[in-house]
This record gives C-alpha cells, sequence and structure tokens, in this order.
C-alpha cells in the first residue's frame, strides 16, 4: 500500500536525545549504584537497604506490568489509536529480564537472611504458633515463595518478548497472521497476567504482614501500576513527537485518547483503595483492620490524606476536561506528580513496617530509585534505538491515521 | 399549527455530496463570519467541528454541577438522617462518617450527573421541538440517506438574501433553495 510506504520512509532512524538527557540516565545509574553498594557494605543499613530495594523494585516493576498490560488491552480490543504508541509499550514492557535481575537481592533476602534482617518475617514465624501463618501455609512456605516468585517473572519475561517478537516480525513481513498471533497472546496473556500480578503483590508486597486479608490487594497493586505507566506513556510519546520519530504518525487526538485513560485509571484506582477502606472499615474485624491502624500512626496519616487529595482529587479534576488532556504543560508534570504519588502509595504499603512511626524518605530510598530508574531508561533507549519507532505495516495504522483504503476487490464473486 | 408565522422565509439550503466539498464550504461559511447555521450529514464528518469552528460543548458543566450537587445532596442527607434526625448508634462506629456516606453520595454523583448531562444537552439543544422547518423540504429527506446540507438561517445577522447565495453557491451547494417556516 502507498500510504504505509510513504509513513516508513517519512520516520528519522532514531530519537536525538540533548546531551543531558542522553548522559541522565547513566548519572543516575552510577549515582543510584553507589549508594546501593554502601547499602549492601554496611550491616547496620542491611535492613533499611532491603525495604528500599523492595520499594523501588516494585515501582519500576509497576512501569513494566503496566506496559504489559496496554499492550493486552490493545489487541483484546483491536484498538486502531494505540498503534503509533504501541511500540513504547513494547519496550517498557521488555525491562522484564531487567526486573528478574533486580529482584535478585530480594530473592538472597528471602533465602539467606535471618530474623533480624529478613523482609518477610513469616519465613521465621513457627506456624504452629502462628494461626494466619498456619491457614496460609500452602502459599505461604519458603518453598512456594521461591518457585511461584521465578514463575511468574519468567512468565512475564515470555509474555514480553513474544510480543515484541510478533510485532517486529510484522514490520518486516507486514503479515496479518503476526497480529492474530498478538491476539491470541493477548487473549490468553490477560488471565497469566491478572493471576502473576496478584501473586506478586501478595508474595512481595502483602505478605510484608502476612496476617492481613484483603481481596482486593491485586487489582489495587494492578490499578496503580497502569495509571503510572499510561501518565509515563504520555510524556514518552510528547518526546518523541518533538523529537521527530513519532512525528509523522501521532494525531493531536492520540494526547486526547492517552488522556482519557489515564482519567480511567485515576478514578479506577480510587474506586478500588476505597472499597478495600471501605469494607474493611465498615466490617470492623482486627483481623483486618490492624493494617490501617499502623498506617494511621504518626505521619502515616498524612500520606494516606495524600493519596486522597493527591492521588485522586487533583488529577481527577484537572483531568475533567478535553483541553487540559491535551495541554503538555498540565500533563507533563501531572506524569512527574504520578510518580511522586506512586512512590508514596507503594512507601505507604511498604515502609509502616520498618518505620511504624511515621513517613520516611531515606537516601537509600532514592538510590535505589536512581539506580533502577537508570537501568531501565538505558534498557529502554537500547530498545527503542534498536528498532523502528512504530509498528510499520500494522494493519491498523492507516485507520488510525484517518486514512482510508479501500479492499482490494469487493466481495461478491466475478464481476 | 399556528399560521402567525407560515410561510415566513426560515433558511437558505444547499445540498452538497461528498464530505470533502461540505468541509470546504463549511470553512467558507465560518471564515464569512456567520453565525446562526449548520450542517446535516448523514453520517459523522471527521474534522467538521474544526471546519464550522465549533467550541467544545458546554454541556460538560451541566454533568459538573450535577455531579457536585449529588455529592454534597448524598453526604448532606445521611449526615441529617443519621446524626441530627434520628440517631441510631451500631457497632461503636460515630454516628456521621464520611466514609460510610460515601457510596450513597458517589451514586447520587452519577445519577445527577447523568440528569445534569441529558437535561443540560435537552437545554442547549432547545429539544424537545416537535417541528422543524426543515422536515417540510422535499429534498431534505434525503439527509438520512446520501446527501448533506447546509442551511444559513435567515435569523443570521449577516444573511442577505442575494450574497449568502452567491456564498453557497461558491462553495459548490446545489439545489439552493429558500426553506419556509
Amino acid at each position: 500500500m502507498a500510504s504505509s510506504a510513504a509513513i516508513a520512509s517519512a520516520a528519522p532512524a532514531s530519537a536525538e536525545f540533548p546531551p543531558i538527557l542522553a548522559r541522565l540516565p547513566m548519572i543516575l545509574s552510577v549515582v543510584g549504584g553507589l549508594g546501593a553498594l554502601l547499602g549492601i557494605l554496611v550491616p547496620s543499613l542491611h535492613k533499611q537497604f532491603a525495604f528500599s530495594w523492595l520499594l523501588a523494585f516494585m515501582f519500576y516493576l509497576s512501569l513494566m506490568l503496566g506496559g504489559l498490560f496496554l499492550i493486552i488491552l490493545h489487541h483484546l480490543f483491536d484498538a486502531q489509536w494505540s498503534v503509533p504508541i504501541r511500540r513504547i509499550y513494547e519496550h517498557i514492557a521488555c525491562c522484564s529480564p531487567l526486573l528478574a535481575v533486580f529482584f535478585v537481592p530480594i530473592l538472597v533476602n528471602a533465602v539467606v537472611a535471618g530474623p533480624e534482617k529478613a523482609l518477610f518475617q513469616w519465613m521465621h514465624s513457627d506456624p504452629s504458633h502462628d494461626h494466619a501463618l498456619m491457614a496460609k501455609q500452602a502459599l505461604f512456605n519458603k518453598g512456594s515463595w521461591v518457585v511461584v516468585s521465578l514463575v511468574v517473572l519468567a512468565l512475564w519475561i515470555f509474555w514480553t518478548h513474544a510480543f515484541r517478537k510478533a510485532s517486529l516480525e510484522q514490520d518486516k513481513s507486514g503479515s496479518a497472521s503476526c497480529t492474530r498471533r498478538m491476539r491470541v497472546l493477548a487473549a490468553s496473556g490477560i488471565f497469566v497476567f491478572a493471576l502473576s500480578l496478584t501473586l506478586g503483590a501478595i508474595l512481595w508486597m502483602k505478605s510484608l504482614q502476612w496476617q492481613w486479608f484483603s481481596t482486593m490487594y491485586g487489582v489495587y497493586y494492578f490499578a496503580g501500576s497502569v495509571w503510572l505507566t499510561v501518565g509515563t506513556v504520555f510524556v514518552i510519546t510528547m518526546f518523541l513527537d518533538r523529537s521527530g520519530p513519532l512525528k509523522p504518525v501521532l494525531q493531536p487526538v492520540t494526547y486526547h485518547d492517552i488522556g482519557k485513560l489515564f482519567f480511567a485509571f485515576t478514578v479506577f484506582y480510587a474506586y478500588i483503595a476505597f472499597s478495600q477502606y471501605f469494607l474493611i472499615w465498615n466490617a470492623n474485624i482486627p483481623e483486618e483492620t490492624f493494617w490501617y491502624v499502623l498506617r494511621e500512626k504518626g505521619s502515616w496519616w498524612g500520606v494516606g490524606m495524600l493519596m486522597i487529595f493527591g492521588h485522586f482529587f487533583l488529577p481527577f479534576l484537572l483531568l475533567l476536561r478535553i483541553d487540559t488532556k491535551m495541554s503538555f504543560t498540565v500533563m507533563v508534570p501531572l506524569a512527574a506528580w504520578a510518580w511522586l504519588m506512586h512512590f508514596c502509595d507503594l512507601s505507604f504499603n511498604i515502609m509502616p513496617v520498618l518505620h511504624p512511626d511515621g513517613f520516611v524518605i531515606h537516601w537509600l530510598d532514592l538510590c535505589c530509585m536512581a539506580l533502577m530508574g537508570g537501568l531501565m531508561a538505558m534498557w529502554f533507549i537500547r530498545g527503542f534505538k534498536a528498532h523502528p519507532p512504530f509498528p510499520q505495516k500494522d494493519p491498523r495504522m492507516a485507520e488510525c491515521l484517518g486514512i482510508h483504503v479501500s479492499a482490494a476487490k469487493p466481495h461478491g464473486g466475478a464481476r | 399549527m399556528s399560521t402567525s408565522t407560515a410561510g415566513r422565509p426560515y433558511a437558505l439550503i444547499a445540498e452538497f455530496e461528498t464530505p470533502a466539498s461540505t468541509l470546504h464550504a463549511a470553512e467558507l461559511i465560518r471564515d464569512a463570519g456567520y453565525k446562526r447555521w449548520d450542517v446535516h450529514t448523514p453520517f459523522p464528518i471527521h474534522g467538521l467541528d474544526g471546519a464550522m469552528g465549533l467550541r467544545n460543548s458546554k454541556v460538560g458543566w451541566f454533568t459538573f454541577l450535577g455531579g457536585t450537587t449529588g455529592f454534597s445532596l448524598g453526604m448532606l442527607m445521611i449526615w441529617w438522617m443519621g446524626k441530627v434526625d434520628y440517631a441510631i448508634p451500631v457497632g461503636g462506629k460515630p454516628l456521621f462518617s464520611p466514609i460510610f456516606a460515601f457510596p450513597v453520595s458517589y451514586e447520587l454523583t452519577i445519577l445527577l450527573g447523568a440528569f445534569g448531562t441529558l437535561f443540560g444537552m435537552f437545554f442547549l439543544n432547545r429539544l424537545p421541538r416537535h417541528y422543524h422547518p426543515l422536515l417540510k423540504h422535499p429534498r431534505f429527506r434525503n439527509v438520512t440517506h446520501d446527501r448533506i446540507y447546509v442551511v444559513i438561517e435567515c435569523a443570521d445577522p449577516k444573511f442577505s438574501d442575494a450574497e449568502t447565495r452567491k456564498l453557497l453557491e461558491h462553495a459548490g451547494g446545489r439545489h439552493i433553495e429558500i426553506v419556509e417556516d
């Protein structure tokens, strides 16, 4: 087709980064890496380091899983609007092997650390004296924890790379069979995704307080994760539009569409977070309320309020209007705000176990965030530069650009 | 039917065959400064809003107003019933808390938000309206089939029979006729 050939030839090979921005991921990972190394070497920092590392890991895992979900969503709905930005999802999701590497220190802590430094205290609790642990033994034993953790990481690596492989293959062949394969991956992947994400959230975050119950927890982590990722995708799209690679295929309405998704997940997160709180508050059972009681002490109360007003009300009211959804001056600070809010949200979930008196941002938190963020950015940029910036021969591309391509021959036999 | 307005000219109507020519015509009319005019199409034409110079709909303000009214009303209702009018202490819980008042307020936000949208739309569109002069026009029935109509009302301050007709002709419209009220 003439139209898609013209689109492909108009695209520059790669994005040009301003020098400071190009060096930023390297600087972040070196500085963060040195700090993290100190956390590993100084024994008195071990426990703080383990929690900081877990927090940063769960944060960037959010981005990776958000990317995977957006790919699945795209294919499940056979969407056309997100074709030009699909490669951004694919490269974010394909950071999965890096996340598996980031998991190693957590695995080491779980397997090696003694009770005074362990993240997961239930591993050092005796089930015969601990009813909650006894009841949850099937999942909450060291063997299951290690095996399930490794299996979900392997599933993510497989699914993310299978998607990108099919997508890149279509760049060359233009074959509709690639689209078909991605649809099959999406239809099966949505179940794998839901189960694996829930298991990950339970094993790595919720099990810090293993006595607790919440059937919302997986969805809660999911909602915050996709929210963060959509905001991030908006900024990356804007950057790649301005610097060139996505310019030929982006429409103003694409920003509106990403903004709508961001808005939807703002509301969805609030709905889920409130439902979890509401059900536990209303039932008023000590086995459940203790989790929130801990989080209403000291400055954690303030963080809880920040979740209501900063994680929900502020973005909700800002994103109500169409013009703000499409305005870079609103959306870029809002995406940065989403990073801060998601960080505080995860801190609210993880850190009260270590710092029950109140919210603390330790320098090791920042170092682990910088290290992983820098490495992930480098991984993403390397992936992005190695391949065409958007799907080259996707059958839905022309439709997305508003070009009408009529069928080669109408149906209905020979005429 | 009242006979007092019947027979008075209502608008000038012009027929178009393709979305492209319609978009072009809409741009010309927009740039000529007309305010009371409309385009009727059998299917959505992308970009027509821009070509007609239409701003974003104001209906969102009605939705917002309805929603905030619903939310405040829900909170107020639960507070009044549970704390002021007929207090029943249950399970050691406070007589009023925004937490248990939330589901009701939330549902009322949606309900009144939807009402605001629907009735705001009716209000802005001046609906319901049981009679419209265009429906009398014999060619206008093609608007649900394969023709596009541009209608400029005589009530437009810029309207003049000769000038407006010339504009529509220049824009490529055909079967340009006066529609009577």
